[in-house]
């Protein structure tokens, strides 16, 4: 479980980043933190595993004051992907980056191998194994930095954009993967702009803005409101559009759905010409 | 890398920023050569009490304190390194000296680098009848300092992130620990330069051979006063220096 009491950010006092963030999260949970850029999304992460501590506030792991550990001690169980992989990237193969960050957390040299070969097999990178990540394209480095940070298995996996130049294929494994270490009992947080795989596969979603959590619910209710879509900056998920066109006809549609489930259930039922 | 702040330009409105970038050149050029020219403390110490007022006039006291704290390792390094090393007769005196010819010269450098804005800095090399080109890529490398330091930063956490202790270890360990920010760092630089590269010529960079410019940096009466003090001190030390020598008071030494 990771708990923020009221944590105040600053960077060198320029701007306030965080204004008192207070929040929850659950040991298995899958969350979404979404906000305009600026909004402190990325302050907020980066303040799970120690990189930034609160000026004012606490953040509690398991009941342990964060205050009192390293960054490297909660990186065991904390595992951040940075938005840019080029920031981490340095080794001349694929592989070795893999095993860096093993050896650096401290797994012997055979577990290290055989975690290393089962994530790349997970992200599709058994192919660039012998590669160097400089040759990769933006979209594989993106996945070899991802592949560092989960071949550690942290109990909590902390992503920055993870989607940002991933095709759809891509996208969808990425999502898998996510999903089968959530089912493993591991809490994901993503940071993300992309609305659509935040509904598909987010059940709760953080909205920032400002420096502040302005909404934090279900996903489809926190998305679907029209406030916190005006203060992202985000556009109406396209199964919400769907919903509100069809609610503009039929009167007794509900026209916050955002799950096509929940919308194809619905036409169905029109189309067969029930009443709703 | 907070020792590099002394060398970012800061918006502010001093004497010193209202100088010519030309006559601030002259006089760090003068101020370094003069503080190359000792290695006695004395010496050095009275050059640090003619710098540093220069310091206090351009506003820029505490952003000198923040770069001289940043330094502190590597000044403490250069003590305690020649002190051990040297084949001097008093090697303390001898590398307390150094340390301060170093804080000198910064001090004389950054007096140009904080004051100047990176467009005056090419400007005023163009006067000089320097290329545009290469005038433009050195206020391109004035200019990609800070982002440089930011990036170190991002990827400093990037590192810290998947466990590298920075900030533990014994030297050696401490020196690999280099490994891991400074390829990265290189490679986003190329990344940045070739993407930069691009980004001119799709904006016709070099398009024209005869290019005009908004503003022209014009020489005043007190750019003329500063560059002719500063060569005449320059001059006046090299006077000292070969002809009639220090006197003996000056070369006074710690007895250790």
């Amino acid at each position: 479980m990771i708990m923020l009491e009221n944590v105040q950010f600053a960077y060198e006092g320029i701007y306030s980043a965080l204004r008192g963030v207070s929040l929850q999260i659950n040991t298995g949970e899958r969350i979404a933190i979404m906000g305009t850029n600026g909004a402190g999304k990325t302050t907020l992460i980066k303040h799970i595993n120690g990189l930034l501590r609160p000026q004012n506030g606490r953040v509690f792991l398991d009941e342990r004051n964060t205050a009192h550990m390293s960054v490297a001690e909660i990186a065991r169980e904390v595992g951040l992907v940075f938005q840019n992989p080029d920031h981490q990237l340095f080794l001349d193969t694929v592989e070795k980056e893999i095993l860096f960050g093993l050896k650096k957390l401290g797994f012997s040299e055979e577990e290290a191998k055989e975690r290393s070969s089962s994530t790349l097999e997970k992200l599709g990178l058994t192919d660039l194994i012998e590669r160097s990540p400089f040759s990769l394209s933006g979209g594989e480095r993106k996945r070899v930095a991802l592949a560092s940070v989960l071949a550690s298995h942290p109990r909590i996996l902390a992503l920055d954009e993870p989607t940002i130049g991933q095709d759809a294929l891509q996208k969808r494994y990425l999502a898998e993967l996510l999903m089968e270490m959530n089912e493993a009992g591991k809490t994901v947080i993503v940071v993300t702009h992309d609305i659509e795989f935040v509904i598909e596969y987010f059940p709760r979603t953080i909205a920032m803005a400002d420096g502040q959590i302005i909404a934090d619910g279900l996903t489809g209710m926190v998305l679907s409101n029209s406030k916190v879509q005006e203060l992202c900056s985000l556009t109406s998920p396209q199964m919400t559009q769907a919903a509100k066109a069809l609610a503009s006809y039929f009167p007794t549609v509900s026209d916050r759905m955002t799950q096509l489930d929940e919308l194809e259930a619905t036409i169905t039922q029109i189309l067969e010409g029930g009443r709703i | 890398m907070s020792f590099l702040e002394v060398f970012q330009y800061t918006r502010k409105d001093s004497i010193i920023h209202n100088l010519d970038p030309r006559a601030k050149l002259v006089l760090a050029f003068s101020f370094a050569s003069v503080s190359l020219s000792y290695t006695a403390i004395i010496p050095q110490l009275i050059i640090f009490c003619f710098i540093f007022p220069l310091i206090v006039a351009s506003k820029s006291v505490r952003r000198w304190i923040t770069s001289m704290k940043g330094l502190g390792a590597l000044l403490l390094f250069i003590l305690v390194f020649n002190t051990l090393l040297s084949t001097s007769t008093t090697p303390f005196s001898y590398s307390l000296a150094l340390t301060f010819r170093l804080v000198n010269l910064m001090t004389s450098f950054s007096l140009f680098f904080l004051t100047v804005h990176p467009d005056q800095l090419s400007q005023a090399l163009i006067q000089m009848r320097v290329r545009f080109e290469f005038a433009f890529a050195v206020s391109m490398a004035m200019r990609y300092v800070p982002t440089l330091a930011n990036e170190a930063y991002a990827i400093m956490d990037a590192q810290r992130a998947r466990g590298v202790e920075l900030d533990k270890g014994n030297i050696i360990t401490r020196i690999r620990n280099i490994v891991p920010i400074i390829v990265p760092l290189i490679i986003v630089s190329i990344r940045r330069a070739l993407s930069v590269a691009e980004s001119m010529e799709s904006r016709a960079f070099g398009a024209s051979q005869n290019r005009t410019y908004m503003e022209r940096l014009s020489f005043r009466k007190r750019d003329w006063a500063v560059v002719i003090v500063s060569l005449f001190v320059f001059i006046v030390v090299l006077y000292f220096n070969l002809i009639i020598g220090l006197p003996e008071w000056m070369f006074y030494g710690l007895p250790f």
